[in-house]
């Protein structure tokens, strides 16, 4: 089986399995010969796509070892397991570890540790000689790990290659006898960046540790993480929301310690074959009440319950918090029952399940256009209400003037006035025709003249009517009477 | 230094300060008496809080009075708590949304208001439950299109009694589908009475209760005069001759 991709408008093979390394076939090689030499062989094309999303979900596998894990293409991972190491008995005991459960999913993978980003890549990738010169220490033969302080010696006998440079490069190299990188490694910088690029020097600096490489991490680094494993994998929900609470437990206690709350919590499940479940509530204050947080999490949970299969179970849970405020201790009350806090929870409950734009409450704006006069936002964005209510508004009539219910797109109606600029005297509104009793009008609204950008004023007369039946709109007639132009007319609101 | 008072006493006196604070705050919010004799005695002194309450528009034309009732119901509800509505996509679709500025005017402030839109019935349902257990909240009020049965009202009801907020149902249409809310009222818009300029007069609703557990069923016109914010009768006569009344007159004039 081999896999063949364009190359340079030829088709090369990308990826050969065992069975065709063993007949001869390798990487690079155009696709005619190999069917000429092995014409039996099974050829795929390749998907760059779904290699990426693979190597997207084991990526999403491995933040069960660390928060940080980068992305390295085509088909490499980045793993910094600073302060993380200990967790699983050192470097070596992880090392395996991500080995082992890779392995059991049906992936072969070589790993190494080491201090530098580029150090880690080269003894991964050309590291079989190492091993068995004893310069690094390995449990199985897929694992390297290059103890600290030993960079330099581990990477002196590898190849040009491991240094993730270009193939012109090497070749370029290779042509003036340069093919180990020890052999590069005394020699004078200036001539070598010179000739073959600053690219070159840079990247032994960065296999050295002389130049800074930072991972670039696949997600938002957690302000705090609180993480259990289980030797059984767990699959009940009830198990998995008991878990979360415990986890919240724990992670309460270290944003208490820096006075913090949290505003948007994820928790991670990690399945047993791999797949893993990321499940997020935002919460419309600083939250660090276990028991409020499973609740959260229950309704989240109710909501997509579906696309959460826990199959054969979870082996590990991680609750995160992704984005943490200042919380103020505040002083209770013993007499009455803390409503805001009630209020706030209820928010996060329903915000939880329904999405939190859902939830929200009126922000006045900056603006007489009716429609534009009050936004909507999530309840969350917004937590002190500062509404005042509009002076403008103050007109003297009995009944109020702006209507409690407005369309978000104003529906035409057919009208007909006595007189073209006159009130109404009958429309008709989803077929049904109200003939008017009383009204009131008209209030001319008209747009700000400094945002009217497109030179087309937006004029309207609106005009509060009672019908026969009582029925109280409000509609407007659009732009100015000009005799010729039929009249256009439409409802906006219904009062109460 | 204080006199030595036993802590026991000490105790149980704070003990009763307690107790007597809490039941005043109960009592505040028991009954929301509407200030209009008739309908205050037809409900026992008001309409009892900690309740569910169900309004029904008499047809979609008179919506906007139906949900006007239940708003001035929220107005005159316990202040210093928030509202909250909850409404379906299609309901807001088919209705339009509220409006600040006109909730402001009607007496409920809109920073009191929060709101929720659910894609389903059945959720509005959810959420109303799940709100009315809230303490914080001084009404809730839940729009639906659809018929709701004797399970849902009665969790909602026993959720209001739990949680002590007013909860209102707004069904936008009749239904004679069997419920276990304390009241149940139908609404439709009633003409004002103008004022001397032929303009429109305070807002008014004919309101009709079909159900009471507490007394008897009735129904009423009531005007609502947003300005002072109370309710008072319109008397029956006044309402019929501005109907037919020389309305057209009025305008021309």
């Amino acid at each position: 089986m081999v896999i063949a991709a364009p190359v340079k408008g030829a088709l090369r093979l990308s990826a050969v399995n065992d069975a065709a390394a063993a007949l001869g076939l390798r990487v690079g090689m155009a696709l005619a010969d190999a069917c000429a030499m092995h014409p039996k062989i099974a050829v795929a094309d390749a998907d760059e796509h779904a290699d990426r999303q693979l190597l997207e979900a084991i990526a999403n596998w491995c933040d069960r070892y660390t928060p940080l894990v980068g992305l390295d293409p085509p088909h490499g991972l980045l793993l910094d397991v600073t302060g993380c190491a200990h967790l699983f008995g050192g470097e070596a005991a992880l090392a395996g570890d991500v080995v082992r459960r890779l392995d059991a999913q049906g992936y072969q993978a070589r790993v190494a540790a080491a201090d530098t980003v580029g150090c880690a890549w080269a003894v991964a990738r050309f590291g079989e000689s190492l091993l068995q010169r004893g310069r690094v220490v390995g449990e199985a033969d897929r694992v390297g790990i290059v103890p600290s302080g030993e960079t330099l010696n581990a990477i002196s006998p590898l190849p040009l290659a491991a240094l993730r440079l270009p193939p012109d490069t090497i070749a370029a190299l290779a042509q003036v006898g340069l093919k180990l990188i020890a052999d590069v490694l005394d020699r004078p910088r200036a001539p070598l960046a010179a000739r073959f690029g600053a690219e070159f020097v840079r990247r032994l600096d960065q296999a050295l540790g002389r130049d800074d490489e930072p991972i670039a991490p696949r997600l938002p680094i957690p302000a705090a993480i609180a993480e259990q494993r289980f030797a059984d994998p767990i699959a009940l929900e009830r198990d998995v929301l008991s878990t979360i609470e415990k986890l919240a437990e724990k992670l309460g206690l270290l944003l208490e310690r820096r006075g913090e709350g949290a505003r948007l919590l994820q928790a991670a499940l990690f399945r047993t074959d791999g797949k893993v479940f990321r499940i997020e509530v935002g919460t419309s204050e600083p939250l660090r009440d276990p028991a409020r947080i499973r609740h959260l999490f229950a309704d989240r949970l109710g909501v997509i319950g579906d696309e959460v299969d826990p199959g054969f179970g979870y082996d590990m849970v991680r609750l995160a918090a992704l984005v943490t405020e200042r919380s103020e201790p505040a002083q209770t009350g013993l007499a009455q029952p803390d409503h805001a806090a009630e209020l706030a929870h209820l928010i996060d409950r329903l915000g939880a399940r329904f999405g939190l734009h859902r939830v929200t409450r009126f922000v006045e704006q900056d603006t007489h256009i009716p429609e534009f006069a009050v936004m909507a936002v999530a309840a969350t964005h917004f937590r002190n209400g500062g509404f005042s209510a509009q002076c403008a508004l103050q007109q003297d009539s009995l009944a109020p003037t702006r209507p409690i219910r407005l369309f978000a797109r104003p529906e035409p109606v057919e009208a007909v006035a006595e007189v073209p600029d006159g009130p109404p005297v009958q429309f008709t509104w989803r077929r049904m025709r109200h003939v008017v009793a009383h009204a009131e009008g008209p209030e001319r609204i008209a747009m700000e003249w400094w945002r009217d950008a497109a030179g087309v004023a937006l004029t309207r007369d609106y005009f509060r009517v009672e019908s026969r039946e009582g029925v109280r709109v409000w509609l407007y007639r659009e732009g100015l009477v000009r005799s010729g132009e039929p009249t256009r007319w439409f409802l906006h609101g219904v009062f109460a | 230094m204080l006199p030595a008072e036993p802590m026991e006493q000490h105790l149980a006196r704070l003990r009763r300060a307690i107790a007597t604070s809490g039941d005043a705050l109960v009592d505040e919010a028991r009954s929301l008496a509407l200030g209009v004799a008739d309908v205050d005695a037809a409900l026992g002194g008001g309409l009892p809080c900690a309740a569910l309450h169900e309004l029904s528009a008499t047809a979609p034309i008179h919506l906007g009075a139906a949900a006007g009732f239940a708003l001035t119901l929220a107005a005159l509800a316990p202040k210093a708590r928030h509202v909250l509505w909850i409404a379906t996509d299609f309901g807001v679709l088919e209705t339009g949304s509220l409006y600040g500025p006109g909730l402001d005017q009607i007496g409920l402030p809109s920073e009191r208001l929060l709101m929720v839109r659910v894609a389903r019935p059945i959720d509005a349902l959810f959420a109303a439950e799940e709100a009315l257990k809230c303490r914080a909240l001084s009404t809730v009020v839940a729009e639906l299109n659809g018929e709701t049965d004797l399970t849902a009202t009665r969790r909602l009801g026993l959720a209001a009694r739990e949680g002590g907020a007013l909860g209102i149902l707004l069904h936008h249409k009749v239904s004679d589908a069997p419920s276990a809310a304390f009241t149940r009222w139908q609404i439709a818009s009633c003409q004002s009475v103008p004022d001397e300029f032929g303009g429109l007069g305070c807002t008014a609703f004919h309101l009709s209760l079909t159900r009471n557990r507490r007394g008897p069923c009735g129904a009423w016109t009531l005007t609502w005069n947003h300005h002072e914010r109370i309710f008072s009768a319109l008397p029956v006569g006044v309402a019929a001759a501005a109907a037919d009344g020389p309305d057209r007159e009025a305008l021309s004039a």
